[in-house]
């Protein structure tokens, strides 16, 4: 497996960490990855992560879950076993729609939740593969890809550092 | 990168850095408990036990145990699961209203009102099994293919629709609580020193690494869950008034249910919130996380929803007199004048008239007054439905079924029993996980705030991270 190589430059507050990300991809760097303690607003559209599908995914869901609610509910009450409760009629749309909602809600949040882990690798009992320990707690860190024979790191460690950084470190991944 | 508009209070006070908060609240979880968490522990325990001993109780004997009769053939059962259905609605709507309202000041109390939805939740379902009488047949309202054949539920039942409407509600909020608990679960995984902790926290942050495409995607799924959570939270207390709506019985049979039962149990909600977290903040020493502010916002959305529920209370009574039907207008004269009316007047005492002292600043902003008035007004939600089911089941169309219903003393020790399960679950949740969203309140603390800060204990900061860092060979 390759090698990647990487610099990491650290900061403790995440204006900074935006403002050195956006000079990093104008001067031409690649950056990896941005790590923090929260979200920080803007920095995915400064990286140009493109808008999670998971919306989409979560739409579909919905439908597979109304769906599927209607088609239980239609077929139980109608086609398998009809029985007359109350003088009420076997096919009754209104009667559908609180369970066919609460059916459609419950489709999105575990099939969306189930989609997220999947797309993060996510599970439990991962071993995490943490950049710095700090940045759950109160560091940033920008990550930089590195070229071979390619950057010059002596002027990315300069750069990371005028923008503000605590500590510039190397890093390698496999 | 928000902007921080100088006329605005902070949300959070006292000058807080990311590493203040990371270690304010992750302070309970690294250490052993206080006193004071031992004595509410032991003291929920105990009446957990008593809880435990009465349902099992009535299990053994059977409804029997219960002062259920022939005409009132719902009590204190319905009445406490409503009740306790009615509290778990104000995590979700903290969480998720306030969310997609973008109301920043729910980022310190969502979690611990999340947390005490899916408690709520829980005592709620346990009346309902024990309401059954034979709790082991409980699976029959999920529609199985099952021995009699397939007969199948009854779909134009509202207590189906309930069946699906309550773990849907359940299943949600923990799925929605567990993933906002990811971050900071993660947070106290990077800073665990014994072997347990690394292991349970790095078990359950799933990987958690908080980078930009993680965040990213966590956002969205985020406004997402929020989103459906909306609508849900409403669909739950809708479809639970149905229960009773869609029924015959004058005073249940009533289209104003559905919204005023949703009133009622933001109401109840934030009533028990404002409960928990005045004494949390209290004793956790979290008052810069929960300021006065926060007080003042949630009781403020006490005296409103109160008074919507206030207003439900007239708006029926004029209903049954302008509709003329008689036997409407006897179930209100029966509950206001009748042999319960010291319930009703409970109710609307706790209900429409208390939360009217909200008006008052002074009365918004003193903990030990908002103490008080949180205990009157659940007290005032739980007689509200217990006029609703009781009341309007006890005198019905045939004056020769009249009855009185009074409660046993299983029933009560029930009642008061699931308050020991509620709290009993509330202290391990502040012993094992952060009661504050950690991720959140960062993001709203300010990001230039040096100045607030002497040279020395900035200098103190940058030492101690490198030195933490060191421990962990990064």
């Amino acid at each position: 497996m390759e090698t990647k190589k990487m610099i990491l430059g650290v900061y403790d507050n995440p204006d900074k960490t935006y403002a050195a990300t956006k000079k990093l991809l104008n001067s031409g760097y690649s950056v990896e990855d941005v790590y923090s303690p929260f979200a920080i607003h803007g920095i995915d559209r400064l990286m140009g992560i493109k808008r999670s599908k998971l919306s989409v995914a979560a739409f579909l869901f919905a439908m597979t879950g109304l769906s599927l609610a209607v088609t239980f509910q239609v077929y139980v009450s109608y086609f398998d076993w009809p029985m007359i409760i109350g003088g009420k009629p076997n096919l009754h749309i209104p009667t559908y729609i609180p369970i066919t909602f609460e059916l459609s809600i419950l489709f999105t949040a575990f099939g969306m939740v189930s989609c997220f882990f999947i797309v993060n690798r996510m599970f439990w009992g991962k071993n995490a593969d943490i950049i710095d320990i700090r940045v759950t707690d109160d560091l940033f860190v920008i990550a930089v890809n590195v070229q071979q024979n390619k950057t010059d790191i002596q002027a990315l460690n300069q750069l990371l550092i005028d923008n503000g950084a605590l500590e510039v470190r190397e890093r390698t991944k496999e | 990168m928000s902007y921080e508009s100088p006329i605005r209070d902070q949300l959070v006070t006292g000058g807080k850095t990311y590493r203040d908060v990371t270690r304010d609240i992750t302070r309970p979880l690294e250490n052993a408990p206080s006193k004071g968490w031992w004595i509410g522990f032991s003291l929920s325990t105990l009446v957990l036990a008593l809880w435990i001993g009465a349902t099992t109780y009535t299990v053994v004997v059977g409804l029997g145990a219960w002062g259920l009769n022939k005409t009132v053939g719902w009590a204190f059962d319905i009445t406490n699961f409503v009740f306790w259905v009615g509290i778990g609605h104000a995590g979700t709507l903290i969480s998720a209203v306030l969310l997609l309202f973008r109301q920043k000041w729910r980022m310190s109390i969502n979690r611990s009102a999340e947390a005490m939805t899916i408690f709520a939740v829980i005592c709620a379902a346990s009346f309902i099994l024990s309401h059954m009488g034979r709790p082991w047949v409980a699976y029959w309202p999920i529609p199985l293919p099952n021995a009699f054949g397939t007969l199948w539920v009854n779909f134009n039942s509202p207590l189906v629709w309930d069946v699906f409407a309550i773990s849907t509600y359940f299943s949600v909020s923990l799925v929605f609580w567990y993933i906002g608990l990811i971050p900071d679960i993660a947070t106290v995984r990077d800073r665990a020193v014994t072997k347990a902790r690394k292991f349970w926290y790095g078990f359950f942050a799933m990987g958690w690494n908080g980078s930009a495409k993680t965040w990213h995607r966590y956002e969205v799924i985020s406004l997402i869950l929020a989103g459906i959570s909306t609508p849900l939270v409403l669909s739950v207390h809708s479809i639970v008034s149905m229960d009773f709506a869609t029924s015959l019985v004058p005073g249940w049979h009533t289209t104003i249910f559905p919204p005023y039962f949703v009133a009622g149990a933001i109401f109840s909600g934030f009533g028990m919130v404002l409960t928990l977290l005045v004494i949390a903040r209290e004793v956790m020493n979290y008052k810069d996380y929960i300021t006065e502010a926060h007080l003042d916002a949630m009781t403020k959305v006490v005296m409103v929803t109160g008074t919507m529920v206030g207003m439900a209370y007239i708006t029926e009574f004029f209903v049954a007199a302008y509709s003329g039907v008689e036997y409407e207008q006897y179930a209100f004269l029966n509950r206001a004048f009748g042999p319960y009316w010291w319930a009703y007047w409970t109710m609307m005492s706790c209900n429409l008239l208390a939360p009217q002292v909200f008006w008052f600043k002074w009365a918004r902003t003193t903990p030990w007054f908002i103490f008080i008035m949180s205990i009157i007004v659940n007290i005032g939600m739980w007689f509200e439905r217990f006029v609703i089911i009781v009341t309007s089941l006890h005198r019905d169309f045939l004056p020769s079924a009249w009855a009185m219903y009074t409660p046993t003393i299983t029933e009560v020790s029930i009642l008061i029993g699931s308050f020991g399960l509620f709290f009993f679950l509330y202290f391990l949740f502040c012993k094992f996980l952060p009661t504050i969203n950690m991720a959140e309140v960062k993001s709203i603390i300010p990001t230039h705030h040096e100045g607030d800060h002497g040279h020395d204990s900035h200098h103190n900061h940058s030492h101690e991270t490198a030195e933490k860092g060191a421990i962990h060979g990064n």
